[in-house]
């Protein structure tokens, strides 16, 4: 329901204003005189000040205010733009944040503090008090003199209205000018014909005067002159006047300045960001999978009226065969809109790397750069939030341990300034992630060193180079090894590389001595439909992802009574472990006579799967398991097959670490 | 008998907020999504004062304020659109289709109210 | 663990709706529950708890089938003419989820009465206690208000991984 609550709505869109704030203040802390940039600041505070206010958030709408307040001084030109102001407007936005998703009690104090640092780099910078804009008062009165032009009445302006609200500020003469009244033939019923003169007492500003006529000013004709002076010409005043009508508006209810948060107010109007482009459909989550499941239903009934097709009722063939195409068709398209529906740019992902950037800048005392490059290529929503946590974890690794600090880069003859370059393509059915950073490079013989220690493998083994840098994705490598979510921080690259790996993706990491180390990653564009090969085991149906299946091979039965014992099998030249998943899930059931080995891999690891049979291909889409099942990790989901039954997805990666678990204890018991 | 306000905007949320301010202030609030229903809701029935965005799906403010004037039950009924700071070429745009005045955006459920007044009296 | 509320009415009354389980009756809250069926085809999940050992099909969701005769202690029993899945709808750490019980019987949607209600006794009942709420005693018999929060959390919950079931 969060579609009909304006206060949901308002964290919603206050949320992205935040972020256009901070990219716009990151981008400032390069280029301090930019004044686009100082605009849409500006802009963003000013928005979030108003529609704070309209929505009730006042504590947001207070403080923001004295930020925007702030930045208008730099606006004007009153204050430089310095790094101090930024960082200080910086932790503001935090505060901000916090004072959406929260109710603001407890958190004055910070919030004080805040101001305080900005009034100290606000002076810091040498301001001046910014001028009020002066609008002095007559106290006599004023003598005023207009004309509306012809076409204001029909366009819905009332004159009598107009001299209504004249009246309300106090006493006041009005004589009508009817001289330019035409003759009853040219009369134009729909114009104004009448002008009017006026003397207005009391203590009146210009600009309460010139609010009454703010919808016609630009065309009509107007004099406003004090009582006391009294000058006999009436000057049109046109020109002077052209810039009136937005701030004036602001100062009818000076105390509660406020906005409605609307998109084509929200986004910056200069042109710098690509405004039309960037605005965005939100699609609430259940919805789209609400649209997911009956995408899901339709392949469904699409491989049931399939079977029907090529089954054997007489006459039938035909029709059934014509409808089956044009479901097939229709189901195709449906996958494809849905698909796009799903697709977001990466450019979300990776503007929130360049506070991360900013943050680790200052905590390793190391000047960073940020280079992005391919934000317009889309992926997934899910897959795009589950990338997240991986990418901090390599982007805090590279600025951590890759770059090294100013003057070591002096001394190696390279640029102070340390680079990591966040890029995004896409390549067929695959993104493409590139972190790379122009750091010192994997130290191999460390690496070497590490995993010998460790004992994951032998002193003096031989191995190649890539083999070596693969050593960090090893789960023994990592000294925090039990860790087993990416939530906080010191997380091995093994669980890196499992959550991509999750992801149906897959990581690879090559590194250059003194140059830098570059990680890839690829990631399937969607997690939602996937194409599967359909086996049986025992009496159950189970799918696993193609993606995944390097070869199907037959295990004969007297191949499979001579293994006995042993779960091994030689494939060109290497031996590869087999799960015999009869017995892993306790099917109770007798092997087939011609069971067969599915090979699956992730990276070079490699676990021949035991089934009964191999049904065929299957376009799979994946359903979550309850959360019930949590604990079965085996599955990675379930999808539902042509004849309505349930079918769960093995999880290729957890597959493959236990086949590599029995190796090893295999290894070690031989 | 309350003025009644038809109000145009594609986006659930403005158009939430408005009807709330309005209705609020006693007036009697309909509401159309684009231009093209609110071209429809204004030949439906008569309105003391339309309020509309100006970017909207299917058929935008500028079009249907222009649609609106060209019809003679139209004449003289004020019409606000709403508009951002600096859209002041739009503005001009819209004043010369025929809009009586404007709102800028943001704004608080006073000043709306307040020109609403303002153009209808009451 | 904190019994979860029952929300007897402003009159002390509850609408629930009653089913069998082996030779007792049961009685689970009817805002609760979305459907009736008839028995759908199970799949199994090997590794999951036998309490939910399998998963159906329900209008392209797939939910888990959830055997409470296991959480009573009685023993799993073949399925009858008469043997029902019920669909309920609950709240698991602030999520909803769905799921089916497998039931023997489904009688009636039915208003208990607060007044007939006691707590189960501290000694001398074969189910754990945690897994009861209310006795809630009438003509036909007494019948048991299960706390599917007590039965169901462990199984979702992050900590708490009593009945976890692994295949490693």
């Amino acid at each position: 329901m969060s579609g009909q609550d304006p206060i949901a709505a308002f964290r919603i869109e206050a949320a992205d204003l935040l972020d256009q704030i901070e990219e716009a203040l990151l981008d400032l802390g390069h280029r301090l005189d930019d004044r686009d940039l100082v605009d849409a600041v500006f802009r963003g505070l000013h928005t979030l000040k108003g529609s704070g206010a309209m929505f009730g958030f006042d504590a947001l709408a207070t403080f923001t205010h004295h930020c925007e307040s702030a930045f208008d001084r730099v606006r004007k030109g009153l204050v430089p733009a310095t790094q101090a102001l930024v960082a200080v407007i910086l932790s503001a936005k935090d505060h901000m944040r916090a004072l959406i998703d929260g109710d603001g009690t407890g958190q004055e104090a910070a919030g004080d503090a805040i101001l305080q640092a900005l009034q100290a780099a606000i002076e810091g910078a040498g301001a001046a008090a910014a001028p009020d804009t002066v609008a002095e008062p007559a106290k006599a009165g004023w003598r005023l003199s207009f004309r509306l032009p012809p076409e204001a009445m029909a366009n819905g302006t009332n004159p009598l209205m107009l001299l209504d609200e004249l009246r309300e500020f106090g006493e006041c003469r009005v004589i009508a000018r009817v001289d330019r009244v035409p003759m009853l033939p040219d009369l134009v019923p729909v114009e104004c014909h009448i002008g009017w003169d006026l003397e207005l007492h009391g203590d009146i500003s210009r600009g309460d005067i010139e609010d009454v006529f703010i919808f016609v000013m630009d065309d009509m004709e107007l004099s406003i002159e004090p009582l006391e002076t009294a000058a006999p010409a009436a000057a049109a005043v046109d020109d002077a006047l052209d810039d009136v009508p937005p701030v004036q508006l602001h100062a009818v209810a000076p105390a509660t300045p406020a906005a409605i948060p609307a998109p084509d107010a929200v986004a910056p109007a200069n042109g710098r960001q690509p405004a039309k482009s960037g605005e965005s459909v939100r699609v609430p989550a259940e919805r789209l999978d609400e649209l997911m499941d009956r995408v899901g239903e339709l392949v469904i009934v699409q491989s049931r009226l399939s079977q029907l097709a090529h089954g054997s009722v007489i006459g039938m063939e035909m029709v059934l065969r014509s409808i089956s195409e044009e479901i097939e068709r229709l189901a195709s398209e449906l996958r494809e809109t849905m698909m796009v529906l799903r697709m977001v740019p990466v450019a979300s992902l990776f503007s929130r790397f360049r506070r991360l950037i900013h943050d680790l800048s200052r905590e390793t005392g190391k000047t960073i750069e940020l280079e992005t490059e391919g934000e317009a290529t889309e992926v997934d929503k899910t897959v795009m939030e589950r990338l997240a946590d991986p990418m901090v974890h390599l982007i805090r690794n590279a600025c951590d341990h890759g770059l090294e600090t100013a003057e070591e880069r002096i001394a190696a003859g390279k640029s102070p300034v340390g680079k990591v370059r966040l890029s995004a393509s896409q390549a067929g059915g695959e993104v493409m992630i590139t972190i790379r950073d122009d750091g010192r490079g994997i130290d191999r013989e460390r690496v070497r060193a590490k995993a010998e220690s460790q004992g994951l493998i032998q002193p003096g083994q031989v191995l190649s180079d890539s083999e070596i840098l693969h050593m960090i994705f090893h789960p023994g490598f990592s000294t925090a090894a039990t860790v087993t979510n990416l939530s906080g921080r010191g997380v091995g690259m093994d669980v890196v590389k499992r959550t991509i790996e999750t992801l149906r993706g897959a990581i690879d990491i090559t590194s250059k001595p003194g140059e830098g180390s570059t990680v890839v990653l690829r990631i399937p564009l969607t997690l939602a439909i996937i194409d599967g090969l359909l086996v049986r085991v025992g009496d159950g149906r189970y799918v696993i992802p193609l993606a995944a299946v390097e070869e199907c091979i037959e295990l004969s039965l007297e191949d499979d009574l001579r293994s006995r014992g042993r779960s091994f099998i030689t494939l060109r030249e290497r031996l590869v472990p087999f799960l015999r998943l009869r017995e892993m899930f306790d099917t109770g059931t007798r092997p087939d006579p011609h069971q067969k080995i599915v090979v699956i891999a992730t990276g070079t690891e490699r676990v021949g799967l035991v089934v009964d049979q191999i049904i065929g291909s299957h376009q799979t889409v994946i359903k979550s398991m309850s959360l019930l099942h949590q604990a079965v990790t085996t599955f990675a989901g379930a999808t539902i097959l042509g004849d309505g039954g349930v079918a769960l997805i093995l999880d290729v990666s957890q597959l493959v670490a236990l086949g590599q678990h029995q190796e090893e204890r295999l290894r070690a018991a031989g | 008998m309350s003025a009644s306000i038809l109000t145009v905007d594609d986006s659930p949320s403005l158009r939430m907020a408005i009807r709330i301010a309005l209705s609020g202030a006693g007036y009697a609030v309909t509401e159309a999504e684009d231009g093209v229903q609110g071209l429809k809701a204004a030949t439906a029935s008569r309105f003391d004062l339309i309020i509309t965005d100006l970017n909207m799906p299917n058929m935008d403010g500028l079009t249907m304020i222009r649609e609106l004037r060209k019809s003679p039950d139209q004449c003289g009924t004020p019409i606000i659109f709403l508009t951002t700071e600096s859209d002041d070429s739009m503005k001009q745009q819209a004043k010369a289709a025929g809009a009586t005045g404007w709102l800028v955006k943001p704004f608080v459920p006073e000043q709306l109210i307040k020109v609403s007044r303002k153009v209808l009296g009451r | 663990m904190e019994k979860s509320m029952i929300h007897w009415d402003a009159t002390g009354g509850l609408e629930v709706l009653t089913f069998d389980l082996g030779s007792e009756t049961f009685a689970l809250e009817a805002v609760l529950v979305r459907e009736i069926l008839d028995l759908l085809p199970e799949t199994a999940v090997p590794g999951a708890l036998a309490l939910v050992g399998s998963v159906v099909n329900f209008r392209g969701k797939i939910i888990p089938i959830a055997d409470l005769r296991l959480a009573f202690g009685m023993p799993a029993a073949e399925a009858t003419v008469d043997s029902r899945i019920v669909v309920i709808e609950m709240d698991a750490h602030g999520e909803p989820i769905q799921l089916g019980i497998r039931t023997d019987k489904v009688h009636e949607v039915a208003t208990l009465r607060e007044a007939d209600a006691e707590a189960p006794p501290a000694v001398g009942m074969r189910w754990r206690r945690d897994y009861v709420r209310e006795l809630v005693r009438r003509e036909e018999g007494v019948i048991v208000l299960p706390d599917l929060t007590a039965i169901f959390n462990p199984l979702t919950g992050g900590d708490d991984a009593a009945g976890r079931a692994s295949v490693h």
